[in-house]
């Protein structure tokens, strides 16, 4: 393979599965070419806009959904990754036509643009001649308002905009992770003041000692493996991020780090150790006993949390944790020193509950100002199965319909927080609004009496702030000055830089409490 | 790490893993293997029993919950091996630098942890294995359709001082769950098509007729990213021949060894190619679509204001001899009509009433008699489809006496995203260890949940009818009341078809072990293609020889 040093050579459709060949880990050179990052019908669009087109102007909204506002986040990834510097190469065009033409069936008509490319390629030195302008990463905006616009920079170049649409639409996913896990954060804060956690007194600025004990680590990504892939790991994960510090999933992380510039020394703390059922079981039944004993004891120090539902979670409570292994437990070392009893089946409503009622019986419980029990700061208890953003407030609601104040219990979340939402979710599309032609600027939109909800926007859009509220202004109006959207890209650069620190900040905005230390990011 | 970088960089690619140029990559994300990883996974190896040599696991459906779902295709594990795993993954800058990451990762806030991250267990992959990972994992044939609830691959480490690895790759393989679910639920949408296509006289079902291209696929933007539209567009291409996310074709070409382009597509607008000309120049771009495309097949989006206007004025009269004229002798062509709102099964009733009418004169009646368009002109519905309003749009136009044969469907979000880890409930579980040479069972068995009993032992997955030798007795029976043991009794697993038996505690026989060798110490055992896959996933009247009708 010593080929893919430099300049990937690409043989036609014919020579197939390299990956068999190499006997080593490969990523095909083709997922890195933006020609091939696109439906297939784009591939035969150049063909089909009017005559004498010289401009296609798009934009991209949340025509609306679950939640009301949507925290904007991922495009920077999106362009760093695939889009930045030059993407066209002469090998990369041959590579392209051979798998466009042999897929688009009657070959004889090339739907592959070679021409169009090409000229990318001599005119542009093979960057992309567009514009991309964008709400700040992490800032909150209301539904049913422009996100981001893309129009092309060079007249012959029109039909590149929407050429660049499927893979600019992909934003949604990071978008509505982020925009679910903010609303996730909302509820947690909520129940927390409601059941008398006081979260200013709380060690929210970051770092800090003792860090762990936040809303930072209130709900933390399990998600790693419930996703589709290794880059929607990745992408979803640092989405989640974006409102949280805990996280057991490493990409999401990496990629916060990589294309953030999240600085490394901030991502300390960011997951303790912790049993799974294996870990646990391969002790056998009889042995669970020194299987949780060995959790405690090989990490001594510290929060360590340990799955107790792997045969009778009752009994785990009660005469484990409970009794045989208590005082273990009560010696950790405050104040992270704290051990985290983690149930893993049975309905999670009831059982959170039901496990700290358990607890209870067997360790000191203290009453806060507002009248929650507290468990004691060396014991908590993490809820990993079944969350979700409907699950979460019916546990919270029902622990303090049982006066279990919100602080006993953390979270996990795994294929709700990461996989279980689509498009639709928010309703993300992106749409022309406006072309030129002939010269002429005109308004372009669709309006099918089929559906009104899908009526788009017309003319050049900004996106301003009216007596307070966000709002968009179509068909040119208003000025360049108040336009929330930046230019973030131009003609192959990245304009505009955000750092984890500025969406942290941006994300932050209208909850009870900033938990992000971001002036020492 | 380089932080300006000006040209698009690979987060995931491991091109340093390739080739050892230095690329301008940020090492964190050239290291997928060690990072690819839940965090608490790297602090298990101080979990273990002492004397842990071996940890053997497995991977399964625990079933699903939709009616008459009982069977998945198992499908994607070859990407994984093949991206992930093959020969030298370790190499010493990969553990310095997820030694550092993991450090921070796990330390208090103030001071590192650099004690979770398990060193001396990476380099020793590296120094007694040159990097290659000392797993063995056997699985089910890909393509093949196996039974819910019945063992689908396997994984243990084969030098006992990597007792600590089987599980650590769990993250990893556990997303197999994903090609296999989008491969699953394709295929039943598959099913539902030609039993409506058979219902409605359908008689032609070689390729590219039947139903090779009748779902398409739409859903590259609607993933979540370009590896998941490669992955779950593949295993979408095992059944069908159709579709637009061109990554797909990619990954069947790259790890599924297809030589040819695996799927076709065809010229199609979209609203912005339409709407650009304008309210008043919309019939002036659906000609200009007929014409620019004047052989072949081209779609349409047609309801970018009124679908009915445009079908009834435009398609149905002024561009009439345009669409006629794609057929004649020495040529073939065909217009296929896009709805693009509107309730699925009214609007797409709605609009082949009105084009069976305008083109009436060409419309024919199939064996069962059902109204079918002429061949120049056909219907695609690529707008909320899929698996539940399939079957409710071919209901309602049988019913209302129109071939199944007009129409396609596209599907992106519901193909391709709107599925997760719990459709088929996948689990991947522990359930043999041996320590200081003795072998145990290792299981959970939640009280507080029935459904997530494992099973227990070395599995072996054998067809029933040769599964001699045993008796009642030895059939699986879960816990319950009646039967308290925990884990239940018995270890014999039965498909509910009856006829698979996956073999627990290790007393199946390897002979008549389904499962194969897929991947050992860092090579590649099995090599599934694309062609032989299609085959085995196909479906009765399928185009892939699933049989003829």
């Amino acid at each position: 393979m010593g080929a893919v040093c430099g300049a990937p050579a690409v043989d036609a459709m014919e020579a197939a599965d390299p990956g068999a060949v190499s006997g080593m880990p490969f990523r095909s050179a083709l997922l890195d070419n933006i020609m091939l990052l696109s439906d297939s019908y784009k591939t035969s669009h150049w063909r089909q806009y009017p005559p004498n087109t010289t401009e296609v102007y798009s934009y991209f909204e949340s025509r609306g959904g679950k939640f009301d506002e949507i925290c904007f986040f991922g495009l920077q990834y999106f362009m760093k990754r695939y889009l930045q510097g030059q993407v066209v190469t002469a090998e990369k065009i041959n590579a392209a036509e051979r798998i466009v033409n042999a897929h688009m069936g009657l070959g004889e008509m090339k739907h592959f643009n070679r021409e169009g490319w090409e000229y990318i390629l001599q005119k542009h030195g093979g960057k992309l001649p567009i514009v991309i302008k964008a709400v700040p990463e992490g800032m909150v905006v209301p539904v049913k308002n422009v996100l981001m616009t893309v129009v092309n920079t060079d007249p012959k170049c029109f039909w590149l905009t929407n050429y660049l649409e499927t893979l600019l639409v992909q934003v949604w996913y990071p978008m509505t992770v982020a925009t679910q896990s903010r609303a996730q954060k909302k509820v947690i804060m909520d129940a927390m003041m409601k059941t008398g956690t006081d979260l200013k007194a709380m060690p929210n600025k970051l770092p800090a000692p003792a860090k762990l004990i936040t809303v930072g680590f209130q709900l933390n990504d399990f998600g790693c493996r419930g996703v589709s892939s290794m880059e929607t790991a990745c992408i979803g994960g640092a989405a989640h991020l974006v409102n949280f510090c805990g996280s057991d999933t490493m990409p999401g992380l990496c990629m916060a780090v990589d294309y953030y510039n999240l600085p490394l020394a901030s991502v300390q703390g960011t997951s303790v150790p912790a049993a799974e059922h294996s870990t646990i079981t391969s002790w056998t039944k009889a042995g669970e006993k020194d299987a949780f004993k060995n959790m405690l004891t090989q990490y001594p120090e510290g929060i360590v949390a340990v799955v107790s539902d792997s045969y009778d979670i009752y009994n785990a409570c009660d005469q484990l944790w409970g009794n045989e292994l208590k005082d273990l437990i009560a010696s950790r070392a405050p104040p992270t020193g704290r051990l985290v009893v983690r149930p893993d089946s049975g309905d999670p409503k009831t059982i959170v509950v039901d496990v700290l009622e358990r607890l209870a019986k067997h360790f000191p419980v203290t009453t806060n100002a507002a009248g929650y029990k507290v468990l004691p700061p060396y014991l908590r208890v993490i809820q990993g199965d079944g969350i979700s953003y409907e699950s979460l407030q019916e546990i919270l609601s029902n622990m303090a319909a049982k006066h279990w104040a919100a602080e006993n219990v953390l979270f996990g979340s795994g294929g709700a927080l990461l996989q279980k939402m689509d498009r639709d979710t928010q309703k993300c599309a992106f749409k022309c609004c406006e072309a030129v032609v002939d010269g002429k600027p005109r308004p372009v939109f669709k309006d099918p009496i089929t559906d009104q909800g899908k009526k788009s926007k017309q003319g050049r859009l900004k996106l301003v702030r009216r007596e307070g509220k966000i709002t968009t202004l179509t068909d040119g109006q208003g000025d360049e000055k108040e336009d929330l959207l930046v230019e973030v890209f131009r003609n192959g650069q990245i304009t505009k830089t955000w750092t984890f620190a500025d969406v942290r900040a941006q994300s932050e905005v209208g909850l009870p409490v900033a938990i992000f230390d971001v002036t020492s990011d | 790490m380089d932080r300006e970088h000006h040209s698009a960089f690979r987060t995931l690619a491991e091109m340093c893993l390739l080739c050892a140029c230095a690329c301008a990559l940020p090492l964190s994300m050239q290291n997928m293997f060690l990072l690819a990883q839940d965090s608490y996974k790297v602090s298990h190896w101080k979990q273990y029993p002492p004397g842990t040599q071996y940890v053997y696991s497995y991977f399964e459906s625990r079933g699903c919950d939709n009616a008459g779902w009982n069977e998945v295709v198992f499908f994607g594990l070859q990407y994984f091996v093949k991206r992930y795993l093959l020969g030298q993954v370790v190499t010493k800058e990969k553990i310095d630098e997820a030694a550092e990451i993991y450090s921070q990762h796990f330390g208090d806030g103030v001071n590192d942890n650099p004690s979770m991250f398990y060193r001396e267990g990476w380099e020793y992959i590296l120094k007694e294995h040159s990097g290659r990972l000392p797993v063995h994992i056997r699985a089910v044939p890909e393509g093949m359709i196996v039974p819910t609830k019945t063992v689908l691959f396997t994984l243990v480490n084969t030098d006992p001082k990597c007792f600590w690895l089987t599980n650590f790759l769990e993250t990893l393989l556990v997303q197999v769950w994903y090609p296999m679910t989008v491969a699953t639920q394709s295929r039943f949408q598959k099913m539902s098509i030609a039993k409506y296509m058979e219902e409605t006289g359908n008689e032609d079902w070689a390729v590219p007729a039947g139903t090779s291209f009748k779902l398409h696929d739409f859903g590259f933007r609607g993933v979540s990213s370009v590896e998941s539209a490669a992955i779950g567009g593949c295993a979408h291409l095992i059944n069908f021949l159709g579709t637009d996310t061109v990554a797909a074709m990619i990954c069947a070409r790259d790890y599924y060894g297809s030589k040819k382009a695996a799927g076709g597509s065809i010229p199609a607008s979209e609203h912005s190619t339409i709407t650009s000309w304008g309210v008043e120049g919309e019939c002036d771009a659906m000609r200009n679509m007929l014409e620019s495309y004047p052989e072949g097949l081209v779609a349409c989006v047609s309801d970018s204001f009124d679908i009915w206007r445009a079908c009834k004025d435009y398609w149905g009269d002024k561009l009439k001899d345009l669409i006629k004229g794609r057929i004649t002798d020495t040529k073939f062509g065909r217009l296929v009509v896009r709805p693009d709102s509107g309730d699925p099964a009214e609007t797409c009733c709605s609009i082949l009433k009105i084009l069976l009418e305008q083109f009436k004169e060409d419309v024919t009646t199939t064996k069962t008699g059902h109204k079918l368009l002429p061949p120049y002109i056909r219907v695609i519905q690529g707008d909320g489809v899929d698996w539940e309003s399939i079957p409710k749009i071919l209901e309602k136009l049988k019913k209302e006496g129109i071939a199944a044969e007009n129409i396609g469907f596209g599907s992106g979000g519901a193909l391709l995203q709107k599925l997760n880890r719990d459709t088929f409930k996948c689990a991947f579980k522990c359930s043999d260890i041996i320590i200081n040479g003795e072998s145990r069972d290792v299981f959970k068995d939640p009280i507080t949940d029935k459904g997530k009993a494992s099973k227990k032992g070395r599995l072996t997955l054998q067809l029933a009818h040769e599964t001699t030798g045993f008796s009642d007795a030895d059939k699986y029976k879960p816990r319950s009341d009646a039967n308290p043991v925990p884990g239940g009794t018995g270890f014999l697993h039965y498909s509910t078809d009856g006829k698979y038996v996956t073999v627990a505690s290790g007393k199946g026989d390897p002979a008549k072990d389904i499962l194969q060798d897929v991947f050992k110490d860092g090579v590649l055992l099995s090599d599934y293609k694309l062609d032989d896959i299609r085959a085995k996933a196909d479906i009765k009247n399928g185009p892939f020889g699933g049989g003829t009708a």
